[in-house]
């Protein structure tokens, strides 16, 4: 397992990111155009009544001590506020409602690239040049290239409008509903936000059904571009690492082609890849702000997109820093497991 | 230890502390031209400070981020044959200079606001 200092190490960076995130986010809301003061107090508000409110949001004072108020608030996830989208509720409940399904739309996402791409990466190896071969690496080419507001169009018009397979918007039926607790030992617990957890945790199947049905298009348009690259690592790996002497050595003893391949091949190819899974899990959530605006799934995506046009600048904070935590959090998570594959990295 | 400590900090710090010098020259010069054609005092200085603000927070999450996943995009981009020359330590190079000018814009605009 990973050593505490490679781990604590890894831990200690998250701080500069966080920090270089919370200047940029303090640098682009002062950039933008736009009175933060003028959008509270509305468009006819009078010269003193935006004093005022300049006055309570503390944007009178020395923007050195502005920008240093904001890296302490945003240290510890302090943004005040909503100023328009959930008007007067405190961002931090606005995050809590919101991360689950951003969350959920991802990590299905990741499943999906991971689950599709691997494989297929891996036949794509071992049948190099192969029919099989070149039709992978075209459509990883093709999921690479092809962006999600023009994927997820598509597959709407095609899956949801003409076929009328899967539903266009939403994340589960709107007659069904579910509780916001469930039990556990005669104990009320909260539910976690992600409608398939949730439906799994109540034992409501008809729930979990349509929570699938409904996250099957978003799901699939966000794993395209991740399994399209994890496909095309997992082949380039996999072919360098058939080619090393060790896998010659283990055909050498006896040992069959494809426990060769699994035992000894898979998991050195897979270095890479899994670093790979980390870097473009930022490229999930950066999809989850399109995904979640085509299917109209009110999520982390569709808060940002809907509180930068409100010039709702709390929200925007607080959702962008959140999302640099998850990105940050993700690739320290890969960083531990590229340690245990290659223990090497931990010295 | 003395030694290599100094051998160890003394070109980072030339390689930040010369960026942050600019930097500080650049601010209150940024602050004059924003001020002149943009709309104001106020205006002038809200911008320059944003504009170091942002180099500052590209530069250290670009530098952070070189240490974080720079392995990790080297080995991606052997394995895509991509060509490219980039190595995570150009890139902490180039960060740390870019984080340093944004930091030395920022204290330069601290300095002249009174002023303004």
């Amino acid at each position: 397992m990973a050593s505490k200092r490679f781990v604590a190490k890894r831990l200690l960076l998250l701080v500069p990111v966080l920090f270089g995130v919370a200047s940029v986010v303090f640098a682009i809301l002062h950039l933008a155009p736009g009175d933060p003061a003028r959008v509270i107090a509305g468009q006819r508000a009078s010269a003193e009544q935006l004093q005022q409110v300049r006055r309570e949001l503390g944007l009178n004072r020395p923007l050195w001590i502005q920008y240093l108020s904001f890296l302490v608030d945003a240290a510890q996830f302090e943004f005040g506020q909503s100023y328009s989208i959930s008007r007067g509720a405190p961002v931090r409940e606005v995050l809590i409602d919101r991360l689950p399904v951003t969350l959920e739309l991802a990590i299905y996402g990741q499943l999906a690239g991971i689950f599709i791409g691997l494989p297929l990466g891996i036949i794509s190896a071992v049948k190099q040049d192969s029919l099989t071969d070149h039709l992978t690496r075209v459509g990883a080419l093709t999921g690479i290239s092809v962006p999600i507001f023009w994927s997820g169009p598509l597959l709407i018009l095609a899956f949801a409008t003409y076929l009328d397979w899967f539903p266009t918007s939403g994340r589960i039926d709107s007659t069904l509903f579910l509780p916001n607790t469930w039990t556990l030992f005669g104990t009320e617990l909260p539910l976690t936000g992600m409608v398939t957890v949730d439906a799994v945790l109540l034992g409501n199947w008809q729930a979990f059904t349509s929570a699938v049905h409904h996250l099957f298009l978003p799901a699939l348009v966000i794993g395209i571009y991740s399994t399209a690259l994890i496909s095309r690592m997992m082949r380039s790996s996999m072919l360098e690492v058939v080619r090393q002497d060790y896998m010659r050595t283990a055909r050498a003893k006896g040992q069959g082609a494809k426990i060769t391949l699994m035992k000894h091949g898979f998991r050195n190819a897979l270095i890479p890849v899994v670093t790979i899974i980390g870097i473009q899990f930022g490229t999930l959530l950066g999809g989850a702000v399109l995904t979640e605006t085509v299917f109209g799934i009110n999520g982390m995506g569709l808060t940002i997109v809907t509180a930068i046009g409100a010039l709702d600048y709390p929200v925007v904070q607080g959702t962008v820093l959140t999302f640099a935590l998850l990105f940050t959090l993700v690739n320290l998570f890969v960083d531990i497991t590229y340690g245990y594959l290659d223990p090497r990295i931990q010295q | 230890m003395e030694a290599t400590l100094s051998a160890w900090a003394r070109p980072r710090l030339w390689l930040v502390g010369t960026a942050l010098l600019a930097g500080v020259i650049v601010g209150p010069a940024a602050v004059a031209l924003l001020t002149l054609y943009g709309g104001g005092a106020a205006f002038g200085t809200r911008k320059a400070f944003a504009l170091g603000a942002l180099a500052l927070g590209f530069g250290v999450i670009g530098w952070s981020g070189s240490i974080f996943a720079g392995r990790g995009i080297e080995s991606m981009q052997r394995h895509l044959d991509t060509g490219s020359d980039w190595t995570e330590a150009d890139s902490r190079r180039a960060m740390g200079r870019i984080a340093g000018f944004g930091g030395g814009m920022m204290v330069g605009v601290s300095v002249v606001e009174p002023l303004v």
